[in-house]
């Protein structure tokens, strides 16, 4: 797989950017409650809607699953309605190993909600600051190291590692931003830059302004993670 | 500005993202709906929501339309009732338990119609009990209560269907079930809007007419009768409502199927190469159109059926068959799991088997490398938040009775946040059964054991079902302890106001209900909090104590917009926050209290120590008072300051009177 230059208007090689075979782009959104997965996800809607993606199609999880609970969302998107129904998306969720885009906001959760999801297909961009569980804050259970979820990551692609891209968002947005909350679009923007997502800034600061409280600092944090990415991909 | 998806000048034909429950209240405004009323509960609560923000954002809607967070699902329904038999459509949400409550009035109304109005009660099952305490199939009360039962399976359908259920129930005077489930409520797509259509008038008119609305005998028996007729009727017009459709195949097995996993089926059909199977997708799931089913059935040697939960389509068309004498090799609850939630993997799968295809190779290397790993993963399940004023409270009690065995104490649990008060390492909860169950078992078990007995309820469900509860303890002379959380919020479905909010106090009513002993505490202040709970199990007959404390969620919300507010003005501000200095791993605070502001980890010399998450903690202080150590200190973090930010207290002047 060999990957074009980022940021000439070309985008990288990806099995899902075959538009030619239609077949939906499949992205996941793991985290935990609160850390904004869902604002995620409906964000990359909005943007996916501005960029003339006809069909537009995910699941959120609400209620329970708040309360420091696992998060997952799936968004899905096609460029064309075919005419045959049969070759439409109708369900909102993802099959197993169909995701072609995971977007981790905690890092076991990727083990966790999005690993069934996976094959050699998908690529991966986590923040790597972790939320401990409390049964591992109790010391009765542990938690894997970054080192080994990117060992088992590894085990999908055949140990490519062009697929598996951790950020510390989290980092960034407390010293750039002073909010935690702001993670979420850095992951977004560091996402454009390591899987080839391909949305254009416009259509996200557009997005951002309409749909977005303090749209400014969402910006800038679509921003900083787009740098981050960049900068991880030339180093 | 307003959210245009909902505005009555947005045109008709233009395409926008909807939940399927905002999708349905956009329905609800293309044809006229006047009166929601509904107890909130996942996952139907956000259509409640949705609507209190479009009355928000268009005051001159109010006018028209009237939305009520009701005490409960009972008195919701009635309460559309109500409005329905003065000439409106009334919409009344509520979760598949949800229906249990509400059924009780329903069994009445259904006999009685809505007419002149309409009554559609939108169900919201929750298949793999993803935002409940249970799952159930409560489709069957379709059948019980002879409600014509729509199914969507996509927003759009959510929003072109409501408005087929509001017709046949205005104009065959009977309530109509619309059936979602947790993930079509939760999922989001485009949804072409129809023209916004207010209702007729701001206010209607009831006409006395005994033998409709007063369904006792001889009535009961000619309204039952009538229901008979209503319900047969509807079942014949079936297809000219346009529900039902086939997505056709000449292939000798077919698939009936309905909702959220009609979708799966069709995708793994795909995905199995067996496009050429034909499928019956039913929106109407009760009554079936019998001949519908015989002309689908007729060509085939064998059918599927594909649906959640316990077999019901299954029942109803295996019926059918026999009735008409059909040779059909029938499958469906022997080869898919009659409890959980599906999807397109589950149902690719069990297709497979069922039709001799070969399984997919991508779903099975899928399955095969995360069960090579999952065990590693650390359980993650739902916890209090940091600050919750629950958790305190729990740790306190704990503390007071000496972990449970001094003196020997029984918990009794119910439905709220703190039923996560189960899970480890708190652990305390001895029994759950639903809404105000835990006191009610209290004062039955009160009498036949000699452990002392805690039963909890927040300010939400003692409102909802718990008042006649706390009547019958006190009537009973139980020996309970009664802790309620007043935390102002219906908080685990999101933050709805519960009934009564800022109008009554509960310390004025437990008082008015005859409690003799009774304390508010703050659960912050620990010692004091466990000083009145040891004090209260001294005494015998009802105790209450009330644990008064705004929802953490809540209160940080409140914070974090003050703190975007300076922000934006360049304002430097401070805030409390905890941390722990030479902490010398007693682990007392994770034992106790297990806030997820606390995390393990190592100090710079690499010997485990406990650290506080400082962007997680609200500054709540209970693990300062906790700490057998005096290990943890509060800190200001910014120093230089404008202002200091630091959680509400609630407000309490009602309580004062």
């Amino acid at each position: 797989m060999t990957g074009n230059e980022l940021g000439n208007g070309k985008k990288e090689f990806h099995p899902a950017m075959n538009e030619e075979t239609n077949h939906p782009l499949n992205i996941v959104i793991v985290g935990t409650a609160g850390q904004g997965v869902i604002t995620l996800k409906r964000f990359i809607e909005y943007v996916a809607m501005e960029e003339g993606y006809k069909c537009i199609y995910g699941s959120e999880m609400h209620g329970l699953a708040q309360r420091e609970g696992a998060i997952s969302s799936h968004c899905r998107l096609q460029r064309e309605v075919s005419s045959n129904t049969r070759e439409n998306m109708h369900s909102p969720t993802i099959c197993h190993g169909d995701a072609d885009i995971v977007i981790g906001l905690e890092p076991v959760e990727v083990l966790r909600n999005a690993g069934l999801l996976c094959s050699e297909k998908t690529v991966f961009a986590i923040n790597s600051r972790d939320i401990p569980p409390i049964m591992v804050t109790a010391g009765k259970q542990s938690y894997p190291s970054l080192d080994e979820i990117q060992e088992i990551l590894e085990r999908y692609s055949g140990g490519e590692h062009d697929r598996i891209y951790f950020l510390n968002a989290t980092k960034i947005a407390l010293e750039q931003l002073d909010d935690a909350q702001k993670m979420n679009m850095i992951m977004l923007g560091f996402t454009l830059a390591v899987t080839g997502l391909s949305f254009s800034m416009d259509a996200c600061n557009k997005v951002a302004t309409r749909e977005l409280k303090d749209s400014k600092m969402n910006e800038k944090a679509i921003e900083l993670g787009l740098q981050s990415g960049k900068n991880l991909k030339h180093a | 500005m307003p959210d245009s998806r909902f505005t009555p000048s947005e045109p008709p034909g233009t395409e926008h993202l909807f939940l399927g429950n905002e999708a349905l209240v956009r329905g609800c405004l293309e044809c006229g709906v006047g009166f929601i009323a509904q107890y909130p509960g996942t996952p139907t609560s956000d259509i409640g929501e949705t609507y209190r923000r479009v009355l928000q954002e268009q005051p001159r809607l109010r006018d028209y339309i009237t939305h009520l967070w009701s005490a409960n699902e009972a008195v919701a329904t009635s309460s559309c009732a109500g409005a329905a038999w003065a000439g409106f459509n009334a919409l009344n949400p509520m979760k598949h338990v949800g229906m249990n409550v509400a059924s009780d009035a329903l069994s009445v109304i259904a006999l009685n119609g809505p007419n002149p109005g309409g009554l559609v009660c939108v169900v919201g099952a929750d298949p793999g009990s993803l935002g409940s305490h249970q799952e159930q199939n409560e489709r069957f009360y379709a059948w019980m209560l002879h409600m014509p039962m729509i199914e969507p399976a996509s927003p759009q359908e959510c929003k072109d269907w409501i408005k087929v259920a509001f017709l046949l129930s205005r104009t065959r005077d009977i309530p109509v079930y619309f059936r979602m489930t947790t993930r079509i409520a939760h999922s989001r797509s485009k949804v072409t809007l129809g023209k916004f259509t207010l209702p007729e008038r701001k206010m209607g008119r009831f006409e006395r007419n005994p033998a409709k609305f007063c369904s006792l005998p001889p009535y009961a028996i000619d309204n039952h009768i009538r229901l008979y007729h209503r319900i047969e009727r509807i079942s014949r017009e079936i297809p000219s409502l346009e529900l039902n459709k086939i997505v056709p195949g000449d292939a000798t097995t077919g698939i009936i199927t309905s909702g959220v996993p009609f979708g799966y089926t069709i995708e793994a059909l795909h995905q199995l190469e067996r496009d050429d199977i034909p499928v019956l997708k039913l929106g109407m799931t009760y009554p079936l159109h019998e001949k519908e089913i015989v002309e689908f059935l007729h060509d085939l040697d064998s059918v599927i059926i594909v649906e959640e939960l316990e077999p019901f389509l299954e029942v109803d068309v295996a019926r059918i068959a026999q009735a008409y004498g059909l040779q059909v090799e029938m499958h469906g609850s022997d080869i898919f799991p009659k409890h959980g939630e599906f999807n397109i993997g589950l149902v690719t799968t069990c297709l497979a088997r069922v039709l001799g295809e070969e399984p997919s190779q991508r779903i099975a290397r899928a399955r095969e490398l995360h069960d090579g790993y999952k065990a590693i993963i650390p359980s993650r399940f739902p916890t209090f938040c940091p600050g919750c004023p629950e958790r305190a409270m729990l740790m306190e009690i704990k503390k007071a009775t000496g972990n449970l065995t001094d003196p020997p104490t029984i918990i009794a649990g119910d439905i709220g946040c703190y039923v996560m008060g189960i899970m480890p390492p708190l652990k305390v909860s001895d029994f759950i059964i639903c809404m105000s169950g835990g006191l009610s078992a209290a004062i039955g078990m009160s009498k036949k054991v000699s452990e002392k007995i805690i039963a909890l309820i927040g300010d939400s469900t003692l409102m909802h079902t718990g008042l006649p509860v706390l009547a019958d303890a006190v009537a009973n002379d139980a020996n309970v302890l009664l802790v309620v959380f007043d935390n102002r919020w219906v908080a685990m479905t999101g933050h709805q106001p519960p009934a009564g909010k800022g109008k009554l106090s509960i310390k004025a009513l437990c008082n008015a209900m005859g409690v003799t002993w009774l304390k508010v505490v703050d659960p912050f202040n620990v010692d004091e909090t466990i000083g009145a709970i040891g004090k209260a199990l001294t005494m015998d007959g009802l105790k209450v104590i009330i644990c008064q404390r705004e929802c953490a969620l809540m209160a940080s919300r409140v914070m974090d917009r003050e703190r975007r507010e300076l922000q934006s003005q360049d304002k430097q501000y401070g805030r409390r926050s905890y941390q722990i200095y030479n902490c010398v791993m007693c682990e007392k605070c994770s034992e106790l209290l297990s806030c997820p502001a606390i995390r393990r980890t190592v100090d710079e010399f690499d010997n485990p120590v406990m650290k506080i998450d400082e962007d997680r903690c609200t500054g709540c202080g209970v693990c300062a008072q906790v700490c057998p150590h005096g290990r943890i200190k509060t800190t200001i973090i910014h120093p230089h300051l404008d202002a200091q930010l630091k959680i509400r207290r609630i407000e309490q002047e009602y309580d004062r009177k």
